[in-house]
Parts: C-alpha cells; structure tokens; sequence
C-alpha cells in the first residue's frame, strides 16, 4: 500500500504535473509583501511585523505548482538590490500600500526605474495594490493611472486590489500567479 | 623495488596531489553560474565555493565587482534546504567580506537561521552574523546570542562565545551584559564551552585586577575540566601570582600550579611547568619539581614536547643555570636531534649551564653542527657562544679561534654583525684577546661586502691598533681599503690612517705620505677628510684633540643646536659648544617615564596645546619657545631645567591644574597649566596667587593672568619668583585658583555680560633638590669619578630603617636626589643583601656631581647605606648631604 501511494505521489508530482516557478516580491518598505507571503503560504496574518532586512527566501506549494518566493526588503538601502533578485524570475509582484497616498510617486518612481534595467526585459509584472481594507485607499483603476501603469508596453502586466487582512482577491492573485508558471522541461 | 621505497613513493604522490591545483579564477567564476540555476545541484554547488574559498585561501584577490557578483549569487543558495550546502554558503559570506551595505541583504536569513531548528545553522548563522553586524543591529539580535551563550549544543554555545570574543573589541558594553550566561558556561560539561567561555569571562574582566583575582580563586578549587581551558586558568593564575607578589614571602597559588604539573594533559603540566619557571624571584625549591617534568618531556617522542621543554629551559638558564644542570646529559643527546630548531635550543641551552671543562667538547661538537643551521640559528648560536666567552675568559682562545672560524665562512648581514659584535665586545672586555681579535677583524675586512661592518672595524682599528706593541702592521690593511673600496669605506680608513699617525710618533712621516695620495681621491668626503688631516698632523696638540677626544656632548643634540644656530640670525657671534645641552634623553628614557599608568598615545595626543609637551628631548625646546614668547621673562637668562608637570588637583575635578617649574640662573618660573572641564562656564582673567609656607629665599617678582579660559580647551597663567643666583633655595607654597565666573548658554555658546569672582584651592607645590639637578649620565663612571678626584668631597653614613627590600630603599634615594644613574646600577637584583648605585647629575651652575652610594640590609631588614659625593665645589656636596638628611 505504502509503496503504492509513494509511486503514485512520484508520478503524479515529478512526471506529469509538477511546475515550478520563481518570483520576486518587491515594493516601498511596510507595504505588506511579507504578509502577503504569508497569506499566500499559511493563510494567517499578522498585525506585528518586523521590517525584513534583507530577503527571505520561502518556498510554496499551490495544487502542483512550487512557487519560490524572493521576498525583499523595501528599505531605501535595498532598492538598489532589487534587480539582482528580479533576474530570471518568472514574473515580478509589485506591492504598494494603496492607502499611503504620499508614497505612491516614491512607488512609482522605483517601478519605472526597475522595469527599465534590460536585465529585466519581458518579465510579466504584477501590481498589487494592498491594504484596500483601510478607508481612503486607491481603487484598481486609480491605482493603474497612479502607478502609471498603461505606460508599461513591453511587457504583460496585470494589476490587482487586494487586503491581506481580510484575505481580499488573495485567490485570483494566487491564480494569476499559477497560470504564469513554466512547465518542468 | 623493495616495499618501503614504494610506500615512500605513495606518499610523495599523495602530498603534490590537490585537487584544485592549477585552478584558475576566470574558470571558477565562470562556474558559479550555477549557483542562478533553478534547478540547483546541490553538490555542484557545493564544489564551486569550495573551488574560491581555496583560490581566496591561496591569496588570489577578487575586484570588487567579482566580489560582488560571486557573493550576490551565493545569497540565491539560501534557498537549498543541503546543510552542507549551507554551511558553505556562510563559510563564503564569511570570507569573502562584501562591503557592509550589501552584505546587510542576508540579516534576514540568517536571523532566521539563527533561530532555526537544525544546530548546525544556528553555531554557523552566529558567528556569521557576529561578523557582519553593525551596533543597532546587535541590540535586536542580543538576547538570542545571550541565550545561545548557555544553549544545551555545545556547537551553538561555544560559536556565541567566540563571537562574544570577537565583539568585545567593538561593544564592548553589550558583550559585558552576559557575564551571567557566560559564568554559567564555565561550569558547563563540554570541554569546548569551558575553554571558550573562560577566555571571554577573563576577557570581559581583565581591566578589573580584583575581579580577575576572584575569577582566578574560585576556578583553582578545581571546577575546570577541559585542558585547554585549563592552560588558560594557568596563564592568568600566572599574571595573578605576578601582580600580587612583590617577589618576598608566600607566593598565593604556587601549589595550585604544583598540582597541575601532575595532570594527565601533556599540555597542562607544560603551561603549569613553564608558569612556575617564569614566576618573578622564583626560587630554586620552586624550580626544582617543574625542571624535573621538563626534563622528562626532553626524552618524549614528541618533537613538540622535546621543543616546548628544551625552549623553557633554555630561558630558565640565563636567570638560574645551576637549576638546569641536571638536564644536561638529556640535552647533551638533543644537539644530534632530527629537527635544527631543537638542537640550536639544546646548544645553546648547554652552553649556557656548561662549566669550564666542558667548553672544548662542546666547541668541537658545535662546529660539526654549525654547517646545516640556517642563519638566524647560528646567529643564536653565535651570541650564546659570547656570552660564554664572557663568563670563562680563561677560554677566549678556543671561542675566538670559533668565531673567526665561522666569520670566513658564508653568511648573510645579520649573521656577520653578530660575529663582528661579539669580537668587539670580547676585544673590549678582554685584554687579553685584543691582538688576535685585532687581527682576526684585519682579516675579514679584506674579503668584506657589507660597508657598515667595515667601517665599524675601520673606526675600531683606529682606536684601538696605535696601541698595540706592533702598531705598523695594521697600516697595510687600512690602506688596501683606501685602494679598494667603495667611498665611505676608504673615508673612514683615511679617518683611522690619521688617528694612527697622531699617536704613533715613528709612523708620522710615512702616514702624512699616505694621506697625500689620498688628496687624489676622487670622492670629495675621502678629499676632504684627508686634507683636514694632513693640516692638524703637524701639530701634535691640536691633532690630539680633534682625533682622539670625545666632543662631550651628545652628538644630536650637537646637531640640533648647530641647525639652530645656521639658521637663526646671530651669526656673527661664534659658536659657543657650551650651550648645547647635555642632556641625554634616549627613546628609552621616555619609555620609562611613560610606562606606568599613562599610555604614550595619550600624552602625545594632549601635545604642546595643552602647555605639556610630549615627554622627551623636544620637551625643553618647547618650553623655551613657549616662555620666550612671554616679555617679561627675556631677560631671565638660559633655562636651566623644566620639571615634569605636578598635578595640582584631583582626576576628574572641575578644574584640572597641573605646574611646570622652570629653573633660570636666578628666577624661577612656575607655569600653571588650567583645564576648565565645566561647558556652562567661561573662566576669565585666571590667575594663582603662591604663599611661602615654608622657605625664605624666594621672592615674588610678577604673575600674568590668563585673559579667558574656555571649557576644554587649556591655557596657562605663570608666577615669576627670583631667588639667589645660581642657589639651590627650597621652599613649598600654597597655592589658590583665582578667577572670575561667567555663565555659558550651552546651546548658543555665548557667555553672560556679568560674572562673579570666585576661588579654587590648589594642593601644595614644592621646590626640592630635584629640580636643580639634570640627569646626565657619565659613560664610564669609575674614570669620571677617578677624574674628579677628592678635591671635594664628602663622605657619610644614614640608616633608612626599616624596608621591605634594599630595591626599595635604592629608588627611594634616586628619586630624592634626581640623579641619572649609571651604568645599570639602580637594578638591584632580588634578595641582594647589598649594593652599590652609582648616580651622576648637572647641578645649577652646570656643576658636576658625583655620587656613590653603597647599600647593605640586615636580616631585621635594617637599611644602612653610605654616601659618597664628589663634585666640582664643596658647596655641592655638602648640600647633596642636606637633602639626604631632610628626606
């Protein structure tokens, strides 16, 4: 039976579904990508973060799909660090605070100054605006002309509301995410 | 082939092989793609950084962007769940030290590590983190290294420990916090928790001599257990036992020391063995059961233990060679020992505990072994063999014959100034061996290559060869230079050419011969050296003195004081030799003065500003330009002396004053240097009024004020008193701070319109025989004093009553009268019963003075010492008597 089960796992992860992708999550410190990456993996959330210096590396599994997240730090010290994590990536999330009106030029300064490095060329990218729970936060199209994201011709990109804390259109991030992985070659 | 050549083969094989031999860094960098694969191959991985940690192992060098992009792609692998994947990823981080503000990108991860459940990251993501933190970020992550510090792995708690090592160098305050954890630690099972927890403990506790004392107490009982750690409780009971005993009585901890030369570690009885030899005044009792465990290891099969053993006892024989003598027979097996470093030692070692008889066997033995030593042994070898020479004069020719020997034979620089150093001290200490050392020297100088060593022997031959019996045959050896060598050579056999035809009456005419054909030279030092001589050849008298006499002063400060002179604008007054200062103050002077206490970094860093001149020659020559900026103090005359600044007030006062007395032929000058360290307050108009408590010589001519006195930054106010010309008047005063108040806003700077008058009380300061004395030391004293003569002098015995040693009672009288001592004499060696100190000075008036004094203890400790002064008038002495008799 044991046997059996194990062969059966094997083929169904290794063989014929399993796919495997890469992401980098960027965005201004406090916008919530570590608790967005928490949401994704465990479904909890968390008031009490600490700023991440640094990156953390976490893995994810979603139905046959193994997301690796790059979480980075959002500091103004590690800005200039975000290309090299963003290289080869399979798609690139953008988080912004949607409710922090004085830091979205900063925001939008950063993500036009990334997407122009031609190391990072093609890459899908997704922008999530976040904390849509808070009152006063940008709606998905006042966010889109914000961010100045009708701009961004040379590559797909695709933008979402969502609130962590209320695990608001966490799902059709989650399944925009999926539809982008490659397929084990 | 026979089985052993082979097996020798393999083995040749096995060390020329590496793996990684012949790597190149463009390759290796080109692999480390692999570490941005996705798919990552753990081992491959694994394989590249070890591939660069060897090509940086190896002192290749990576450019910056090298480094940064090997160490951005190593940050990726933190996404492998290897362990031994991982561990290289920090071993990487580690060495291959990106600047801090990428290296800032793995705090994260390796926080997390750090917390993590696999032992391995934790003892790896500590000291890697250790290694890159910055202060603010040590606070977060402090309690979890503070827990770590008694974590139950014995990886975890001993890699906390060493970093905590690490970061006592730079917060030191936050590392101090765990000394709970980190006592707890010492208790702890594991024998690496203890050693490293031991070394921090101390460490965190070494400026505090009490607390290390305690440390030191509680550990002797026997709590320790690991070896290593061990060793360490020996070293600092070692510093313990030296600071506590003052070399007399029972000696704390000696049994603890005793005990461990009977612990089962090799390591232990050796560090216990070795601390006992090196305890100050050991006795030969103490010695006695240490030799014993060190003459045992002399026999091991270990080439370390027979190093370690024989080193020792090589350092016990300079200072107890009787102790040693035991070891002889073991030592003698030594000198055929596989490994050269043990058999120099073991020489080197008999040659020192050697008695008289001995010295031929062991000369002949030393030669056979003198030809497969490198250099720095031999030169070992070569001064060892002096010092013998020195203790058996009896056997010069033997040691001499050794030395000239080995002085043919190859060799580099240092090696040859070894041999000629020993030949010309053994020429000067035995009479006996002057001609042959003579012409020993004669013969090297004809086959020499190093310039310093010939002219060294050159200026010897000239002092030394006009009075031999048979002066003319050194003659040929100078002149051969004067033919053959480069120019600075030959000026200095033209120099000892000369000081030859001055003394040696007969050989005049044929030197001036000589000297002529030197004017051909074509080097203009050699041309003019010749010229001058030829010129005062003809008269006796005027050679005399400029060849054969000394100039009397030090010839630096001759120098300075010319410099002096050509540059300022007096030149047509002539030169006056007498005002050259004669005072010596060699770098070793100032080291003593500034060793106790003081580090000499800061007393350069307070400098000139603060009216305090760094210790030293300079001193004085700052002094006079500071004073003679001053109008009212030019027409004082030449300053005779400057004392080291007196502190006036306590450490850490409002307000630090410390005082400089300057010493003129009728005045002094008392410099008052003031620190306000008070920010709210701007003193001004400062100034010291001085009463006479005691004294009546003095009398007060002016004081000048000082106009403000900011906080921080030091100034100076100055009393001028006149006293009798050229006497030694004593006196003590009472002094007050005098000043006017005004407020400083601290946050504009500025000050109020008005203050207040107000009064700061100083401690005494006094004017003593000290300050009229310069310490000049005499080079030879017996002939001085010869010289001298008794025309004045005066002769007296004191008792000193009760002291702890005769040490004491020495340093006591030195610092009382201020005189430079000669010749070594103020060392009086442990548990000496009597002795002799010879002291020498300038006094006021430029008066020469003399001093013997002869010390004696009984066994009630009773000091009695005998006073001998001769000086160039009677007043001198008889107030050298006065001193003595009011201290």
């Amino acid at each position: 039976m044991g046997i059996w089960e194990a062969l059966l796992n094997w083929l169904r992860s290794s063989l014929f579904f399993k796919q495997e992708m890469e992401l980098s999550l960027i965005g201004l410190q406090n916008a919530g990508k570590t608790s967005l990456v928490n949401v994704i993996a465990t479904g909890g959330y968390s008031e009490d973060m600490i700023p991440t210096v640094g990156f953390n590396m976490r893995k994810v599994t979603k139905g046959n799909v193994t997301i690796k997240l790059w979480d980075l730090g959002g500091q103004p010290r590690f800005r200039s660090m975000w290309e090299r994590y963003c290289r080869g990536v399979s798609a690139i999330v953008y988080v912004v605070d949607a409710a922090d009106h004085d830091n979205i030029p900063i925001a939008r300064n950063e993500l036009h100054d990334l997407l122009s490095k031609p190391s990072l060329a093609g890459i899908p990218l997704l922008v999530l605006g976040n904390k849509i729970d808070m009152a006063g936060a940008l709606q998905k199209n006042e966010l889109c002309e914000q961010m100045d994201l009708k701009s961004i011709t040379d590559r797909e990109v695709c933008w979402y509301s969502i609130s962590c804390k209320n695990t608001t259109n966490i799902d059709i991030t989650i399944e925009w995410l999926v539809k982008h992985s490659k397929t084990k070659s | 082939m026979n089985p052993r050549d082979k097996k020798d083969e393999d083995r040749d094989d096995e060390t020329e092989y590496s793996p990684f031999y012949g790597i190149e860094k463009g390759a290796v960098l080109q692999d480390s793609r692999v570490f941005n694969d996705p798919q990552l191959d753990a081992r491959r991985c694994a394989q590249v950084i070890t591939k660069l940690l060897y090509l940086l192992n190896q002192g290749e060098t990576f450019t910056k962007t090298e480094a940064t992009e090997v160490f951005f792609a190593v940050t990726k692998l933190f996404q492998s769940k290897d362990v031994g994947l991982r561990r290289m990823v920090y071993l990487m981080i580690k060495e291959i030290s990106p600047s801090s503000d990428e290296v800032i990108i793995v705090t994260s991860s390796l926080m997390k590590d750090m917390n993590s459940k696999t032992d391995l990251y934790r003892a790896n993501a500590i000291r890697v983190l250790c290694k890159i933190t910055d202060s603010a970020l040590l606070g977060q992550i402090e309690r979890y290294l503070k827990q770590a510090v008694v974590d139950k792995n014995v990886v975890v708690a001993s890699a906390a420990l060493v970093s905590g090592i690490h970061l006592l160098q730079t917060n030191p305050d936050i590392v101090r916090r765990w000394s709970n954890e980190v006592q707890e630690a010492v208790h702890s099972k594991a024998p690496l928790v203890q050693f490293h927890a031991l070394a921090l403990l101390h460490q965190i506790r070494q400026n505090d001599r009490l607390a290390v004392s305690k440390l030191v107490t509680s550990l002797t009982r026997g709590a320790i257990r690991s070896p290593l750690a061990q060793c360490l409780l020996i070293r600092y009971t070692s510093q313990v036992i030296h600071e506590s005993s003052n070399g007399q009585g029972d000696r704390p901890f000696y049994d603890f020391l005793e005990s461990c030369l009977r612990h089962k570690a090799e390591m232990v009885i050796f560090e216990a063995a070795r601390a006992i030899t090196e305890m100050r005044g050991v006795t030969s009792r103490e010695l006695s059961p240490a030799i014993t465990v060190l003459q045992l290891f002399l026999s091991s099969s270990k080439p370390v233990l027979r190093f370690a053993a024989v080193r020792t006892l090589n350092k016990v024989a300079m200072t107890h060679p009787l102790a040693v003598t035991n070891c002889n027979i073991d030592m003698e097996s030594l000198i055929s020992d596989q490994n050269r470093s043990i058999a120099t030692l073991a020489i080197t070692t008999l040659l020192k505990t050697g008695n008289e008889s001995s010295v031929d066997r062991l000369m002949k033995q030393i030669t056979n072994f003198m030809s497969d030593i490198a250099d720095e042994f031999k030169i070992v070898v070569v001064e060892a063999i002096r010092s013998l020479c020195l203790k058996f004069p009896q056997k010069y020719r033997t040691l001499m014959n050794f030395l000239s020997n080995i002085l043919r034979e190859e060799g580099g620089f240092d090696y040859k100034k070894a041999i000629v150093d020993s030949i010309l001290i053994l020429i000067r200490e035995i009479p006996d061996a002057k001609e042959s050392g003579l012409s020993h020297l004669c013969e090297f100088i004809e086959d020499c290559e190093f310039t310093y060593l010939s002219t060294q022997i050159l200026h010897l031959l000239g002092n030394e060869g006009p009075k031999t019996q048979d002066p003319s045959k050194y003659i040929r050896f100078i002149y051969n230079r004067v033919i053959l060598e480069n120019a600075t050579v030959r000026a200095s056999a033209v120099s000892a050419l000369a000081k030859f035809g001055s003394v040696v009456e007969y050989l005049r005419p044929r030197i001036l011969v000589l000297l002529r054909r030197c004017l051909y030279d074509n080097d203009d030092e050699v041309r003019d050296r010749a010229t001058l001589y030829l010129k005062v050849l003809d008269e006796e008298q005027v050679a005399k003195k400029y060849l054969l006499e000394d100039v009397g002063v030090p010839l630096e400060n001759l120098e300075s004081s010319l410099r002096a002179y050509t540059s300022g604008y007096q030149l047509d007054e002539s030169f006056d030799i007498t005002s050259v200062p004669r005072d010596v103050k060699g770098p070793s002077a100032q080291d003593k003065k500034l060793a106790p206490g003081k580090k000499p970094q800061e007393v350069s860093g307070r400098g000139l500003e603060n009216g305090v001149p760094a210790a030293g020659a300079g001193a004085q020559e700052a002094y006079v330009s500071l004073l003679s900026s001053i109008p009212e103090f030019a027409q004082l005359g030449k300053l005779f002396k400057s004392s080291p600044p007196v502190e006036l007030t306590e450490a850490e006062t409002e307000y630090s004053v410390n005082v400089v007395k300057h010493i003129f032929p009728a005045h002094i000058v008392f410099q008052f240097n003031c620190t306000n360290t008070i920010a709210e307050q701007l003193l001004e108009n400062v100034s010291v009024i001085m009463e006479l408590t005691e004294g009546d010589e003095f009398a007060e001519e002016a004081t000048i004020p000082l106009k403000s006195l900011p906080c921080g930054a030091p100034g100076q106010t100055f009393v001028l008193m006149s006293r009798p010309e050229n006497a030694c008047a004593f006196g003590k005063f009472s002094n007050t701070l005098k000043f006017r108040v005004k407020e400083v806003d601290p946050s504009t700077g500025e000050a109020d319109e008005d203050g207040y008058d107000d009064e700061y009380s100083l401690e005494d300061a006094t004017v003593t025989a000290n300050d009229y004395v310069l310490q000049v030391a005499v080079p030879n004293f017996r002939n001085a004093w010869e010289v001298m003569g008794p025309t004045f002098s005066k002769g007296d015995e004191w008792t000193l009553g009760v002291r702890d040693n005769l040490n004491e009672a020495v340093q006591a009288v030195i610092n009382v009268l201020g005189m430079q001592p000669c010749e070594g004499t103020e060392n009086v060696p442990s548990n000496a019963r009597s002795h002799t100190c010879l002291l020498s000075g300038l006094f006021i008036g430029y008066v020469q003075v003399l001093v013997r004094l002869s010390f004696g203890i009984d066994p009630q400790k009773q000091v009695a010492m005998k006073l001998t002064v001769r000086a160039e008038n009677q007043a001198v002495c008889d107030m050298i008597h006065e001193v003595i008799g009011n201290a």
